[in-house]
């Protein structure tokens, strides 16, 4: 029987990687296998959201890295030959599936958004964003196993059944790794999640210093909206959390509204705003890309316009 | 003194490329750079040479025989040397593909290494899988996503940066590490810079040399054009644009 894996380190993680492998399990005759780390999701709740089978990954020593269950896993893997294995497109997940596909001589389709079963072609067929995201990509593997990487809340959570019964079984610690983990350093201050905002305010490359953002921060509160900003801010200059950071490699966005300031529009960053209902910018230049990939926008300078914004909004 | 093998690609700029009426992608007037990541790779090698008071870093790439400019560009970033391994069909590889040419090639030209560096992802299609692919074929430790980096006493040591905030890790070398952006800030080349680049040494190694079928193991259906462009509509800074922008959001019922 064929047969369907998730790979998943929270509570999350798993239930959204069983709701992405019951789109496949039905047209696959695929059973549902759950490879959860300890304090996770239990394995009773696996099984009452879709899991036939769970295994419980060892608890691992202090100082060894997810990473270390991969001769674990990949034994596993090896004597059990599922068609399909799944993880989240999170750091630990992206790196865990390609050493696994590599040890497995595996395809791996890397942060995929979409999924179904060709029965014709006995394919799994996936789509990811390519270029940045000017372009989708699909792809078809007839091969087996295919290792697909999932980014967090692209899919369903599985919903929990009543009556369901699997089997559940402790897998053995995996010998110690190369990667040691000497310190970890906790998030020290997580920003507010803006990936529900229903308004968000953008800061791009156009403000010239930090203490101007209060500036984007003032037409958030008159709009009742969050603020984010595009990489270059969260990643070059550090003048906000990484948590805000909008884009490809940073949070995807579907808010009602989306204000670009300062925003050139590259495509990395307005990819992780496709998702919003109207789209509009203020930058001084008037052949920003920004322009074409919004509804409306002002050519101007933003420390002129946005004060004349938020006085327009008070009117 | 180590010596560091920097994996880099010749991409598309995505920036160039457009979307044809039938929502094909339209590579008709793109230019290529070295991918956005791979600079931080390049460079991340080489400032560990210099802190290691001298080795060398060798890049390496493949690609098809028009990739060679992007060896004479990673040649003015700094890097000693450089192999290219060149062929028509190395156009759209898959990771798994590329991960398996980068492996040979190592092996065979370049049996003493402390360090491979790569960047998180490619700029074409960010992946992120060759790093790891690569380590796991060439047997030796991966760590991932690092933001900072330091070689001492045949160990590396890595901040790796995680969902839930930052681990410090080491792992004995040789390695791998694929680097984030802000792990350094590339050079932009001089043009003393790709003068010397002209004068380094560049090794080209054709398909035939190598003894891999390099055989892929997924399909690409389709590649198209993402939809993502809007009315456009660009409006004055003066009181009737403000006025009208204003107006427009209120009208489009996403505020009050």
């Amino acid at each position: 029987m064929a047969g369907i894996w998730i790979v998943a380190e929270t509570r999350e993680q798993a239930l959204e990687l069983l709701g992405t492998g019951s789109l496949l399990a039905p047209d696959m005759g695929a059973t549902l296998t759950a490879v959860v780390s300890k304090g996770s999701a239990s394995p009773e709740e696996c099984i009452s959201r879709g899991a036939d089978e769970v295994l419980m990954l060892a608890e691992l020593a202090p100082g060894e890295p997810f990473g270390a269950h991969l001769p674990v896993i990949e034994k596993e893997a090896r004597a059990a030959s599922p068609d399909v294995i799944l993880f989240s497109a999170t750091a630990r997940g992206k790196e865990t599936a390609a050493r696994l596909a590599a040890r497995r001589g595996a395809g791996l389709c890397s942060a995929c958004t979409a999924i179904s079963f060709d029965k014709a072609s006995n394919a799994v067929v996936m789509e990811r964003i390519a270029y940045g995201g000017a372009a989708t990509q699909k792809l078809a593997s007839s091969a087996r196993p295919v290792l697909i990487t999932v980014p967090p809340r692209s899919f369903e959570p599985a919903g929990a059944l009543d009556g369901r019964q699997g089997k559940t079984r402790e897998l053995p610690a995996p010998p110690p790794s190369a990667v040691k983990i000497v310190e970890r350093k906790p998030k020290e201050k997580v920003a507010k999640d803006i990936t529900e905002a229903r308004v968000i305010v953008c800061a791009g490359r156009g403000f010239d210093k930090k203490e101007d953002l209060a500036l984007a921060r003032q037409l958030a509160d008159a709009l009742g909206g969050e603020l984010g900003a595009t990489r270059p801010l969260t990643e070059e200059v550090h003048w906000l959390p990484e948590d805000l950071c909008i884009g490809l490699s940073g949070i995807q966005v579907k808010p009602e509204l989306y204000v670009g300031l300062g925003v050139s529009g590259q495509v990395q960053h307005m990819t992780g705003v496709r998702g919003a209902k109207i789209v509009c910018a203020v930058n001084r230049d008037e052949n920003a890309p920004i322009f074409a990939l919004s509804d409306f926008g002002i050519v101007g300078n933003l420390y002129e316009v946005v004060p004349k914004i938020i006085e327009e909004l008070k009117k | 003194m180590p010596t560091v093998v920097a994996c880099f690609k010749w991409v598309v700029d995505e920036a160039y490329i457009r979307r044809s009426a039938g929502g094909a992608l339209d590579f008709s007037s793109v230019d290529y750079k070295i991918g956005e990541y791979d600079r931080n790779a390049i460079e991340e090698a080489v400032r560990l040479r210099d802190a290691g008071g001298g080795g060398s870093v060798i890049g390496v790439t493949l690609g098809p025989p028009e990739s060679a400019k992007g060896v004479k560009d990673a040649l003015s970033r700094g890097m000693d040397q450089a192999i290219f391994i060149s062929d028509a069909s190395f156009k759209d590889l898959e990771p798994s593909q590329t991960a398996a040419i980068l492996a040979e090639i190592i092996r065979a030209r370049i049996p003493q290494f402390d360090l491979v560096t790569c960047g998180e992802g490619s700029s074409d299609l960010y992946a992120q899988q060759v790093g790891p692919r690569l380590a796991e074929l060439l047997s030796i430790p991966c760590v991932c996503f690092v933001q900072k980096l330091a070689l001492e006493g045949g160990k590396l040591r890595a901040e790796r940066r995680v969902e839930d905030g930052v681990e410090v890790v080491e792992a004995p070398l040789p390695a791998l590490v694929t680097v984030l952006p802000d792990i350094n800030t590339p050079r932009i080349p001089g043009v003393k810079d790709t003068l010397m680049a002209g004068k380094k040494p560049a090794t080209i190694v054709k398909r035939e040399e190598l003894s891999g079928s390099f055989e892929g193991s997924l399909k690409t259906a389709a590649m198209t054009a993402s939809s993502m462009e809007r009315t456009g509509e660009k409006l004055a800074a003066d009181a009737a644009g403000i006025a009208r922008f204003v107006d427009s959001l209120r009208k489009s019922g996403v505020i009050q």
